[in-house]
């Protein structure tokens, strides 16, 4: 029940930033349906495993989610990509260590700005892992008309 | 018209519709493959184009063609995704239907126009951001509410002081630090109950996930002098809302002795 709360906030918020980037009012439900699932993704394997190997699964589920709608929609993945990899930037580390800093606590801030490093890191390879996928994995998602315009055109997302 | 003329137009038209996703916040390899593209479609076998995270620079020429070059310095500025998927929209038009090169610039200078969303929409937007990430970061609803404000109060800063007037650099230091004073004053009038809760989720507006993202995506594309740029950006928003968040917690530490954090 909690879970799918969250799910619902993450996608409310999801949906608020990708206003504050201009993304066309049309496409929120999609954006807030990919920032949801990333956050359910994440939130149920960070108890489980580390933080850097949840948001690593978390991007994954996020990028192979916004390129299948990018197909279906013939829009760009960035609309999607960028509001919902946005819940799991780790801005609270960064947060974390600043405060850490600030209260004279240097191991925790070192371990703080590591871990807030390895998220990073994480993030950076599940876009680049994902994004090595061919278009044509992806074709499974376009509508069946385009289908025939979309194999001539070839076009890269 | 000419040859000649028909060709200026449409370079001239492929530059802005660089400009404008460059503009905008999309990848480098989107904006040199839709330049490349409208070049192609209009028969213009010798345009290339090198594209910078804030400069697009442009030649064509050879034996049969003429020559044309063109530099374009393009500031960064805001994120309008909704210009890029326009744009991207209007080069799937151009390959499978009958532009003319003039209504192609038409078409360009009316998305160069597209209204963004009102100043109040977004600081509204702001606000639900914030307290929602507030909430999934740990906070109550109480935290929550005193986010909502401090988010609104935040984008108010960005919209009407930052963003016209202020360098980055300046801006994101003095949104850190007036997202903190802010929600330790309404830490203190107990509108909420978890300092720290409260400030991450207002800050989260100033996190530059596009920037983040894109520049990973120009580096695993190969454009790393972009890429590396648009990093260099992202890594220094961090940098400064860290710093700005950290001067006012330093003086709250000097000034009460400890007694809040």
């Amino acid at each position: 029940m909690t879970a799918i709360s969250e799910m619902a906030v993450a996608a409310l918020g999801t949906v608020a930033f990708a206003l504050l980037f201009g993304v066309p009012a049309l496409y929120y439900p999609y954006c807030g349906f990919i920032g949801g699932t990333g956050w359910l993704v994440y939130s149920m394997l960070v108890k489980q495993l580390s933080e850097p190997a949840a948001a690593l699964f978390a991007t994954i589920a996020v990028i192979l989610i916004s390129r299948t709608f990018a197909v279906r929609k013939h829009c760009p993945v960035t609309i999607f990509l960028v509001s919902g990899i946005f819940p799991l930037v780790p801005g609270a580390l960064v947060y974390w260590t600043a405060y850490y800093i600030v209260t004279d606590n240097t191991a925790l801030a070192a371990h703080t700005g590591f871990l807030a490093l390895k998220v990073a890191v994480a993030i950076v390879l599940g876009i680049v892992f994902v994004f090595e996928l061919p278009q044509g994995f992806f074709r499974f998602a376009a509508k069946k008309d385009r289908r025939a315009s979309e194999k001539k055109g070839k076009i890269k997302r | 018209m000419s040859e000649r003329n028909q060709n200026r137009e449409v370079l001239d038209a492929a530059m802005m519709a660089g400009h404008i996703l460059l503009e905008n916040g999309a990848e480098i390899f989107r904006v040199e493959e839709t330049m490349d593209r409208i070049c192609r479609h209009y028969g213009i076998e010798s345009c290339s184009s090198f594209v910078l995270s804030n400069g697009i620079f442009t030649t064509a020429g050879n034996k049969r063609e003429e020559i044309f070059a063109k530099v374009q310095h393009i500031p960064v500025s805001g994120t309008h995704l909704d210009r890029v998927a326009a744009v991207n929209q209007l080069s799937r038009e151009i390959v499978t239907g009958s532009l003319t090169p003039a209504e192609v610039m038409e078409k360009l200078e009316q998305i160069k126009q597209m209204p963004g969303k009102s100043k109040k929409m977004r600081i509204l937007a702001s606000g639900v951001g914030s307290a929602c990430f507030c909430y999934l970061f740990g906070g109550n609803l109480k935290d929550a509410a005193a986010a909502f404000c401090s988010g609104v109060f935040l984008y108010g800063y960005v919209v009407f002081l930052a963003g016209p007037h202020l360098s980055k650099l300046v801006a994101n230091i003095g949104g850190g630090a007036l997202v903190t004073a802010l929600c330790t004053l309404l830490y203190m009038l107990r509108v909420g109950d978890h300092l720290n809760y409260m400030i991450i989720g207002s800050i989260m507006p100033l996190i530059p996930g596009v920037a983040f993202t894109n520049a990973i995506r120009d580096i695993a594309d190969g454009d790393y002098i972009a890429g590396s740029v648009r990093m260099m950006d992202a890594l220094l928003v961090f940098f400064c809302i860290a710093m700005g968040v950290g001067l006012v917690f330093g003086l709250l530490h000097r000034f009460t002795g400890g007694a809040i954090l």
